[in-house]
């Protein structure tokens, strides 16, 4: 049960990092490999400021999720745009999204590295302070269920929201076919900044969450993460946002039980060697459509 | 201690060769050229240095580190005038920002440059490895600070300033044995070169050797972020104390959450959370142990005047890193002084020599197996705000 508990927490982070991935890749098909980088650059943000002033954990969520939030939009607006304007086709464009992804992150995580010298930050200075609760033989702590709460109710709010909204509607539009889409009236460019915005804002909102439940953070853990992510949105299926979910939790799963088994060094493998065992079967991912080839 | 290397790719190695090949290639080019000194030896006026290693990226506090103390060096020898009244040294650092093929090319570069003497060459273990060969076939006396890794020291011509983490963990295990915590919880980063060795090999031997009963051995990898299983587990179990071989960030979140699953017993750990790197552990981390080959809070008279000296200098207190680059350029200088050379020869007969008979650093004594340095190091304590010592 313990066991259980704690892959809900380890899914619940990695949940968090990757919902905005997976909301930019499968909406306007923006695969961002500046994520970790804004993840990194909003958690380190927010413990800059609050070096110098204590602050509450709602002030540094606020301050995490407005930073990533800009630096995402600004992405978009300066760097992903001009690209996809540029581009002849949709293949090149994505070629060069990605590419450009990575140069971008280049520049929040050179920063956060010369200002830390490489060492861990954290929130050290915060007035917030976990505590731990044993209930029925259980160890949980207050961090843990904010993480679990926010992952959880996030997801199920952004699928429901991606699914009943006109907006969400508009969204998925651009996913199948953004000229058709601009076609029925969907501004592309307004959507597209909008939905980095949020995107932004979730790798800010996990960033802190991520600090305050394992206490600390490296220069290098966005780059971690995202390799995660892009597994997970893969084997939940390019396009679901359930998909998602169901991958954080079936990668956090099986770590988790690899740990369990004294096996630390056979993660990757085991995980990610699962996953391939899955996309062979499926390769569209547990709930990602077939795709139909027309000629 | 080693300091952590990213992955690299394929075609980086293959960089590297091509780089190896062309100084095969190019013959004797690097071994005729003699640089910093007289042609028929003698110490020069001027003496060129060149360093190659990290100042930004991820192992850029080793870099930086080893460059400020190597700085103060240099100052204290041409102020003393240890090499004569009219000799100055003087260092020209590239930055190779975590890149190995970065490294390597700068490598060629200055090994081509005739008037380059010697080599402080790269911090990072796969870059060090990469170069070493370089230093070997060019014939230029190169010093490493951390590059733990093997294949880092194989000749004539490379030297190590740092004492590999493995060679002083004895007194870990020995303070463990004096206190009576014989049973031991292992926790390592299986990944990381220098604590696998360390969680595999070195410190089962020191068990064996000190009485001590292993009673878990928990392997991670370099990207595992959460440790509440691993904490949960060995806090159930109850062991005397935890030797926990993690990187810097792993360890903040370890220490967290094994004081979150209620054990309070001692932790050991690796110079890797020293110089302020479990600072945002907060309490949890209070109590924590770790050897380190120095520690500014150290008494010895050396130890003391390079801490004054330093904090004069830099405004803050050095790091190991700064204390191994201090070491290695008076290394350096007591070799040139031995030599009575400061040619690419002169230096590495004299670099062989002081090792052979070793010396008195800002570490304290400092001896050599062959080229590669030896401390007994220190155990200090982390009281949650700073380091004192626990053994002198």
């Amino acid at each position: 049960m313990q066991e259980l508990l704690n892959t809900l927490t380890l899914g619940s982070i990695y949940l968090l990092f990757a919902l905005g991935m997976a909301l930019a890749w499968s909406t306007i098909g923006i695969l961002n490999f500046a994520h970790g980088a804004i993840f990194v650059f909003s958690a380190f943000s927010a413990h800059f400021i609050s070096d110098f002033v204590p602050l509450s954990m709602p002030a540094i969520i606020l301050i995490s999720v407005l930073v990533g939030a800009t630096l995402s939009a600004l992405t978009q607006w300066l760097a992903f745009e001009p690209i996809l304007k540029r581009s002849k086709n949709h293949r090149s464009a994505e070629l060069r999204i990605l590419i450009g992804g990575i140069g971008v992150a280049a520049i929040p995580i050179a920063l956060v590295d010369w200002a830390t010298a490489s060492a861990p930050f954290g929130f050290a200075n915060s007035s917030y302070s976990t505590q731990v609760y044993e209930i029925m033989g259980l160890r949980i702590t207050n961090t843990s269920l904010i993480v679990i709460i926010a992952g959880v109710g996030i997801a199920v709010g952004l699928t429901l929201w991606l699914r009943r909204s006109r907006q969400g509607l508009g969204l998925r539009a651009i996913g199948v076919d953004s000229e058709t889409a601009s076609l029925m009236g969907v501004n592309r460019t307004v959507m597209a900044i909008g939905t980095m915005a949020i995107a932004g804002g979730l790798a800010g909102l996990a960033g802190a969450l991520q600090v305050f439940q394992l206490q600390a953070m490296g220069v290098e853990t966005g780059d971690q993460l995202l390799i995660k992510a892009f597994a997970m949105i893969v084997l939940g299926g390019l396009g679901s946002m359930a998909g998602v979910i169901l991958g954080a939790f079936v990668l956090a799963g099986a770590e988790s039980l690899i740990f369990a088994a004294n096996m630390g060094t056979w993660v990757d493998a085991v995980s990610f060697g699962l996953i391939f065992l899955v996309l062979l079967v499926r390769p569209q991912g547990i709930f990602g459509r077939q795709e139909v080839r027309r000629t | 201690m080693s300091v952590p290397t990213p992955r690299r790719h394929l075609f980086k190695a293959t960089a590297v060769l091509a780089s190896v090949g062309l100084l095969a290639a190019c013959g004797s080019t690097g071994a005729g050229t003699q640089g910093g000194g007289d042609a028929g030896g003698g110490i020069a006026s001027e003496i060129k240095l060149k360093g190659i290693y990290d100042t930004t990226g991820p192992v850029a506090y080793a870099g930086v580190g080893a460059s400020k103390g190597a700085q103060l060096a240099m100052e204290e020898i041409e102020e003393q005038g240890f090499l004569g009244e009219d000799v100055s040294i003087s260092l020209e650092e590239v930055d190779t920002a975590g890149e190995i093929e970065r490294a390597s090319s700068e490598f060629s570069r200055a090994v081509a440059d005739p008037g380059v003497a010697a080599i402080f060459g790269p911090v990072a273990g796969q870059q060090a490895a990469t170069v070493a060969p370089m230093a070997e076939q060019s014939k230029v006396p190169t010093i490493f600070n951390q590059a733990g890794s093997e294949g880092v020291v194989i000749g004539d011509y490379t030297f190590r300033g740092t004492a590999p983490m493995g060679t002083y963990y004895d007194i870990a295990a020995e303070h463990l044995e004096k206190e009576g915590l014989t049973d031991v919880a292992v926790i390592y980063n299986g990944t990381y070169p220098t604590f696998a060795e360390i969680g595999q090999e070195i410190f089962p031997e020191l068990a064996e050797k000190h009485g001590l009963n292993i009673t878990s051995s928990q392997a991670v990898q370099s990207n595992t972020q959460d440790f509440t299983s691993q904490a949960q587990a060995i806090a159930q179990d109850k062991p005397d104390a935890v030797v926990m071989l993690l990187i810097a960030p792993q360890s903040v979140t370890a220490l967290t959450q094994l004081s979150q699953a209620g054990y309070d017993g001692q932790v050991m750990a690796t110079s890797v959370q020293a110089a302020g790197n479990v600072a945002q552990a907060g309490e949890h981390a209070a109590g924590l142990m770790y050897p380190v080959d120095f520690s500014a809070a150290q008494d010895g008279e050396l130890a003391v005047d390079f801490v004054k000296g330093f904090e004069e200098k830099y405004g803050e207190t050095p790091d190991a890193y700064a204390a191994e680059g201090y070491d290695s350029m008076w290394w350096l200088a007591r070799g040139i002084k031995a030599s009575g050379d400061s040619s690419r020869e002169g230096i590495r007969a004299g670099l062989q020599q002081v090792a052979a008979e070793g010396f008195e650093g800002v570490m304290g004594d400092l001896t050599f197996e062959g080229n590669d340095m030896r401390v007994s190091g220190v155990l200090v304590e982390w009281d949650g705000t700073d380091e004192k010592l626990v053994t002198q």
